[in-house]
């Protein structure tokens, strides 16, 4: 099918519309490494994902007393170093080897270090210098004194009150380099150092965007996503890498915030932080507003996040706890749900009212000029019962509508059905009524208090009543009765019609 | 001081060893994995499918389906923890599929399922057809278009590496000496049509196949359990084309 040609430097087979430089065999063979002349010029060594020799760094860093190894990962090898000459304490971090081959990454590695040997802020590790030797990109950096976020975190030496202390440091940081026009693209909890002295220390500026860890190309990023640390990244990171700003790091602040408040990630459908530990529930806003998918509905600058965290730890809770805003929740959810059935009890009443009148009007003149006497008794018994009745179910409603008494709401609903203009509007209320008052979360509302005061607040609604234990049995007691009473009234009304007629 | 600091730990945490270590847990982060794994290395399962006889529609619908199903939860908790390849796994995996799943999957309604994979049929059998000698086992050829898709995955990250950096046109006439052997790259002539020296073409000569075989080195240690691998596992494809 294919016409069929050879690869010129291996004979390996090609289809035709293959470039000879597409052979994979040679291209395999180049990576093995069995060509002696292959790369190497320009790599003094290969760290790869091993840290170099003390030696190895000795040697290309003479104008240093390199302590020893502090730390290795994705973004390189860290070590404690000395310098001699100024007598102080640097950390020296060497990038991977394997970015510093091309001389597009020395140029953009240059402009970098640059822009963060720039950053001069108390809670950001400054960086001192910078270069390359032998093709390996190198910062020379502040050391600190202390363990990062991550350790204290393990140690479980974290409290709320600590995690509201560092978090307006952080933000600080942030807010500086922003300033700067530098995106973190890496905060998570390995980055934020804190010195034996307590104060937040944000290292590594920039180094993802450098090192491709935050942008480029998808593989890339997926490649060392997977590696590094997804969870901290804002959503736009891993699918539009292009378009990160610094509300990006904004997003990485609210998991790490979350993390410390309550010790794990908000994966998923996560639960607000108040309800998971017992913390400051207003707390739970700006962590969630930091946690907003889009950018554009979150934080928009980490001073905001700073100034909403230093307000709360500073005043005291007034807000109310967590569960009484719950309850005051559930209960506005039930008042709304109940609302219109009482409304619907409340004008069937009325109508009743309204027809009791023109009833005993008719009555009236039918018993003074028609038939006088005959079956009065229980016509104005029958009105007097419609009157009780119509009476209950306007109660009823007002009760029912402001979540005040289950027994009355029942009672109105039952006798709606019962007795009502012709039961053509009652029925239907009635029933719908009673379906409303069956549910349980209403049912359960009865029960409670109305809201606190604070939590009264913010939902604006000044109800007062005592609990009602047991509710729902007597509501029932009531509407046997409420049945019994209407087919009385029934009864007696159909009787005095039926003399009426005779 | 450092931030990801883990002494100890040599070999940093690939796909395929997130995978392995995910075992029977099943994280997101090995699905996550998987998924990308998957997206490099369907080709040579559909060519293999392919050459055990079913038709480039057949090939497509199983394809999809398997690696539908392999990304559904539960098929990774029956990964064992003691390592192998990802190659040699993802081909144990189609081979069950093919002798127990073809049926029930065939029973149901076909193109049903979701589609993981946006398989384009032309781009697919073309590829297929790249591989000439068809004597070969459909096993040889599921190694050779897995060497093949790893090959298009580094030159892919390598040219894109070169396009961020503005040099693209570097790229494009440097990608050539890539496999040539060192004395026959033209490297006079690249650099009189570049407008450069010779001296610069060789610099750039070799820091391209520096990158390169970095890169080619990453990509194989997603796919293996340790870092002692990758070496071998270059071997082994290499031998794929030996006659």
């Amino acid at each position: 099918m294919n016409e069929i040609h050879k690869c010129p430097q291996c004979g390996n087979e090609l289809p035709a519309n293959t470039p000879s430089s597409a052979c994979p065999r040679c291209l395999l063979q180049v990576g093995l490494g069995s060509q002696p002349d292959a790369g190497g010029g320009t790599a003094p060594m290969a760290p790869k994902h091993q840290a170099p020799d003390l030696e190895e760094v000795r040697k290309l860093f003479p104008q240093l007393e390199i302590l020893e190894l502090l730390g290795q990962g994705g973004m390189g090898v860290v070590y404690k170093a000395r310098q001699p000459n100024l007598d102080r304490l640097v950390a020296l971090k060497l990038l991977p080897a394997d970015s510093a081959r091309d001389a597009a990454f020395a140029e953009r590695f240059a402009r970098e270090a640059r822009a963060l040997a720039r950053l001069n802020h108390p809670n950001v590790v400054a960086v001192h210098d910078f270069g390359q030797i032998q093709g390996l990109c190198y910062l020379l950096m502040e050391y600190v004194d202390g363990a990062n976020l991550r350790q204290v975190e393990l140690q479980g030496r974290l409290t709320a009150k600590e995690a509201l202390r560092i978090v307006p440091d952080i933000c600080e940081a942030l807010q500086y380099a922003h300033d700067q026009g530098i995106v973190h693209r890496d905060i998570k909890p390995e980055n934020i150092l804190l010195d034996k002295g307590g104060r937040v220390k944000i290292a590594d500026f920039g180094l993802a965007k450098l090192l491709g860890k935050g942008d480029r190309d998808r593989t890339l990023t997926a490649e060392r996503q997977v590696m590094g640390t997804p969870h901290y990244m804002a959503p736009e990171q891993v699918e539009r890498p292009l378009e990160v700003d610094h509300r990006a790091d904004i997003y990485s602040l609210g998991v790490v915030f979350y993390e410390m408040l309550t010790g794990e990630l908000p994966l998923g459908k996560f639960a607000p932080p108040s309800q998971k530990v017992q913390v400051d529930v207003r707390l739970d806003e700006v962590v969630l507003r930091a946690l907003v998918k889009e950018p554009e509905r979150r934080y928009q600058h980490a001073s905001e996040v700073k100034s909403d965290v230093e307000t709360i730890a500073t005043t005291p809770g007034t807000a109310p706890p967590a569960a009484e805003v719950l309850q005051a929740q559930a209960w506005e959810a039930a008042r709304r749900q109940v609302r219109p059935a009482g409304t619907g009890l409340l004008v069937t009443g009325i109508l009743n009212w309204a027809l009791i009148v023109v009833y005993s009007l008719i009555g009236a003149y039918v018993f003074a000029n028609l038939k006088p006497g005959q079956g009065m008794t229980s016509f104005v018994l029958a009105m007097l019962v419609a009157v009780v009745s119509s009476s209950l179910m306007i109660l009823g409603g007002i009760r029912m509508r402001s979540l005040e008494s289950y027994r009355l709401a029942v009672a109105g609903a039952v006798l709606s059905l019962v007795i009502s203009p012709g039961n053509l509007v009652g029925l239907p209320i009635g029933i719908w009524a009673l379906a409303v008052l069956s549910r349980p979360q209403v049912r359960q509302v009865f029960k409670q208090a109305p809201p606190s005061a604070a939590a009264r607040l913010s939902l604006a609604n000044a109800a007062l009543a005592a609990p009602v234990p047991g509710a729902s049995a007597r509501g029932w007691f009531f509407g046997v009765a409420a049945v019994v009473v209407g087919g009385l009234a029934c009864w007696s009304f159909s009787r005095s019609l039926r003399s009426l007629s005779a | 001081m450092e931030s990801t600091s883990r002494p100890g730990q040599r070999f940093l945490p690939t796909r395929w060893t997130v995978i392995l270590a995910a075992g029977r847990q099943s994280s997101a982060q090995a699905q996550e994995a998987l998924s990308i794994l998957c997206r490099t290395y369907w080709q040579p399962i559909y060519a293999y499918v392919r050459h055990k006889g079913h038709s480039p529609p057949d090939a497509e619908d199983l394809t999809q389906e398997f690696f539908s199903r392999l990304l559904q939860k539960h098929y990774l908790a029956g990964l064992q923890r003691e390592g192998g390849r990802f190659r040699s796994f993802l081909l144990a995996a189609v081979n069950g599929f093919l002798a127990n799943e073809w049926d029930k999957a065939r029973a149901q309604k076909r193109g049903g399922g979701q589609k993981m994979l946006s398989i384009d049929r032309d781009t697919a059998e073309s590829r297929y057809h790249l591989e000439p000698a068809h004597e070969l086992t459909p096993e040889r050829i599921y190694e050779r278009q897995w060497a093949q898709a790893l090959l298009d995955q580094v030159l892919k990250r390598l040219g894109e590496e070169y396009r961020q950096a503005g040099k693209t046109a570097l790229f494009e006439k440097l990608s050539a000496s890539l496999s040539q052997p060192r004395g026959a790259v033209p490297y006079a002539q690249i650099a009189r049509e570049m407008d450069s020296t010779e001296a610069a073409i060789k610099m750039a000569v070799q820091r391209l196949r520096a990158r390169y075989r970095e890169l080619l080195r990453a990509e194989i240690a997603e796919t293996v359990a340790s870092p002692a691998e990758v070496e071998d596992e270059i071997r082994f494809l290499f031998s794929t084309f030996l006659p």
